[in-house]
């Protein structure tokens, strides 16, 4: 067997454990992150598998390609609308954030490890930044929903905060190592680092997606590939003139994810994989670097640090920078939690490591086990607690229901239109109604229906039956609209309906509706809500979640009493073209 | 239906002072007042008529959103106001959560069509969560204007 051979094996096995684990991170409440990261280290010299890995140079190159793909995917996901509701606070974050996280940890760094006050600001810096696939693989591979604004900032944060840290880290082992003075050197860097990153990254972003429509590829498996290679351009150019490489993938990433593109899905979808792939292989080859033996040696001082970073710096990095952003109190103290460490701080771990000189040790060993403690520690803790703050906050969001789309197609050339098929449930509006009265938004066409093996062609008195696949020609942008037409009808579950209710009490009367409302109904004006509710429905043991319909007026049974009769009743107003 | 056709851009405010149901009526119904769509001896009938209907029920919907409403003699075409506090004021709302947007419509008394259809169409736009956080977000009236303007061509376009 040649070595290469063995390698494919070791790698093969890994990629597949690591995907096993992936299904017991639900089960468990622990961040894939986390089990990625235990699989390298159990794999690991100290561990079963036993495998010898230190080479840091390596780990660094892996880990820097890695986390440029999760950011590039990541900014591909990150849709503009999110991008004006929460960059200000997000930007402020990720600069002054940053930097007193950084040096609150620094001052408690140095007293702690009895370092000086400069290498414990680099301790502080290396671990500043919250980790984008970290907050990534929690939120979006995580299931958990929370309030648009707040998830808006934690992802944008945590994608642009690593340029900030690696200039400061870069800068203070420049410092230590003598090259540069403090002063207008430094500033220098901070600058060249954010604007060319900013700048060559949004042109890098204009520029890809012009060319990814206008080139016309014979393959469309060609699309995905000349996207990567825009990024990674993107990436390799901004760092060659001293740029943030990482904000400059991130920022080409949200404007191609913005852009109309060519074969979008299928570029959407390899991203997401190779992101997936990266975050698996990144941790691990973490994993698989650290010597748990070592890290051991260093607990209690990295106990203390990681203290000092969670309950201290961090806190106050977010209450000063999200101040007068008009978050609650709940919010803030949640984005002090989000401070989820991840690669990028052992991947700056390893910068002392490789830059260190015999005269200038600069800590290096001892830096890279704290650093890893602290980052495990925080995966660890604030990783798997994350679901349950969040709840425990009454953040969490109720889950959206899942879109009744089966099928997208999208052309390869550019075409302004898409073919979607839509199952139709027992519970879709859309079920036993007649195809002209479906109210579909203007540039929506059904172009057939398949009902069992028959395909049965849509005329407007075709009644859509529960089972049925209808497939729709759409003009672009129209799919929400139509997916609510095909959705679930939540009414007729008792859940949340398409427009807010208004609570009335069960004992209104009529008469007191009409003051209000000026409705016309036969009901005498005496009679209250409860009695028509039940008139109406015929039933003597009413239901939460039975409606009926009051003139425009749809009424819901929204709380029973404990003696079993009506007590709160929801109020929404009917579509003009359901009223009676 | 737009509802910046209706909503008094003058009356808008993203720092309501008071803390409970009366205070919060009262003071938007003070900033219409101010901005000329009430007259001052109209106010305090106004504020009687639209507290009578929270009687009914609360018109705190949820998720931090409350659309006080009434028809009154005093107007002769719709007029609304949205603001929005950063205190949170106590509503009695379906869920228990204090109520940070508020969406305050008075009507004519004989246009009942357009009534409902300006409360439909602002339970409607109160059901996206984006719009609603960005609403608490806003940090002046012309950026509430402005996410309104976004919500109207959005819900007025295609269909």
């Amino acid at each position: 067997m040649f070595l290469i051979d063995s390698l494919v094996l070791i790698a093969g096995v890994l990629l597949l454990l690591a995907i096993m684990s992936s299904k017991l991170s639900t089960r468990l409440g622990v961040p894939v992150l986390v089990l990625f990261l235990l699989l390298g280290m159990l794999a690991g010299s100290e561990g079963i598998a036993g495998i010898e890995f230190e080479n840091y140079p390596l780990a660094h190159g892996i880990g820097t390609v890695a986390l440029a793909m999760i950011l590039f995917d990541g900014g591909l996901g990150t849709s503009i609308p999110a991008i004006r509701l929460a960059w200000k606070p997000a930007v402020l974050l990720s600069t002054l954030g940053v930097l007193i996280t950084a040096l609150v940890t620094g001052v408690g760094a140095s007293l702690i490890l009895g370092i000086s006050w400069l290498e414990g600001l680099l301790m502080g810096s290396i671990v500043a930044s919250t980790d984008a696939a970290a907050v990534f693989s929690v939120m979006r591979s995580g299931g958990m929903r929370l309030p648009k604004r707040l998830e808006a900032v934690l992802e944008i944060e945590s994608a642009s905060n690593d340029a900030m840290a690696i200039f400061l880290t870069i800068g203070c082992i420049e410092v230590l190592l003598g090259n540069v003075v403090p002063g207008p050197a430094l500033l220098g860097i901070f600058f060249s680092q954010m604007i060319v990153g900013a700048a060559v990254g949004l042109a890098g972003g204009f520029a890809g997606a012009w060319l990814v429509n206008r080139i016309d590829l014979n393959s469309a498996g060609l699309y995905p590939v000349l996207v990567s290679a825009i990024g990674l351009l993107t990436f390799g150019v901004t760092t060659h003139f001293a740029g943030s490489g990482f904000l400059a993938i991130y920022l080409a990433g949200v404007v191609i994810g913005n852009r109309p593109l060519v074969f979008q899905r299928g570029i959407l979808l390899f991203h997401d994989a190779i992101a997936w792939l990266s975050q698996i292989v990144m941790f691990v080859v973490l994993g698989l670097l650290c010597f748990p033996s070592r890290l051991l040696n260093v607990a209690w001082l990295s106990l203390a640090v990681s203290a000092v970073l969670i309950f201290v710096a961090r806190p106050l990095a977010v209450f000063v920078s999200t101040r007068g952003f008009r978050f609650t109190l709940k919010e803030t103290v949640f984005m002090s939690w989000v401070g989820l460490k991840g690669a990028v701080p052992i991947t700056l771990a390893t910068f002392p490591l490789m830059l260190a000189t015999p005269e200038k040790p600069l800590q290096a060993p001892l830096l890279f086990d704290v650093v890893f403690f602290t980052v495990v520690v925080s995966a660890v803790i604030q990783g798997t607690s994350l679901t349950p703050a969040a709840r425990w906050l009454g953040l969490e969001q109720p889950p959206e229901p899942e879109p009744p789309v089966t099928l997208e197609i999208n052309s390869l050339k550019h075409v302004h239109g898409e073919v979607v098929d839509y199952a139709v449930g027992e519970d879709s509006r859309a079920a036993g109604r007649l195809v002209r009265n479906l109210t579909l938004p203007e540039g929506a066409t059904i172009a057939m229906i398949a009902r069992g093996d028959q395909i049965v062609p849509p005329q407007g008195n075709t009644r859509i039956l529960a089972g049925d696949h209808v497939i729709l020609v759409l003009k672009p942008g129209i799919v929400a609209l139509v997916s609510q037409v095909f959705g679930r009808d939540d009414d007729s579950r008792g859940t949340i309906p398409d427009t807010l209710e208004f609570p009335l009490r069960a004992r209104t009367t009529i008469s007191e509706l009409q003051e209000f409302y000026l409705i016309s109904v036969e009901a005498p004006p005496e009679r209250t809500l409860a009695e028509v509710i039940c008139t109406d429905l015929g039933c003597t043991e009413p239901k939460e979640g039975d409606s009926v319909k009051l003139g425009p007026l749809r009424l819901r049974i929204a709380r029973l009493g404990i003696d079993g009769k009506i007590e709160m009743v929801g109020m929404s107003i009917l579509p003009e073209q359901d009223r009676p | 239906m737009k509802l910046l056709e209706f909503l008094v851009p003058q009356a808008i405010t993203v720092d309501l002072q008071a803390t409970d149901k009366e205070g919060v009526i009262r003071e938007i119904v003070g900033r219409l007042r101010q901005a000329g769509a009430l007259a001052a001896s109209d106010c305090e009938s106004v504020i009687k008529a639209i507290l009578s209907r929270e009687e009914l029920g609360s018109t705190g919907i949820g998720r931090g959103v409350a659309v006080p409403h009434t028809r009154h003699p005093s107007v002769d075409k719709l007029v609304a106001c949205i603001a929005t506090s950063q205190k949170g004021v106590d509503f009695a709302s379906l869920d228990d959560h204090p109520a940070y947007v508020f969406f305050l419509l008075i009507s004519p008394p004989n246009q009942p069509g357009p009534h409902l259809r300006a409360l439909d169409n602002a339970a409607r736009y109160m059901r996206d969560d984006q719009f609603v956080d960005s609403l608490r977000a806003a940090e002046s009236p012309e950026a509430v204007i402005s996410l309104i303007r976004d919500m109207d061509t959005q819900h007025n376009s295609g269909s």
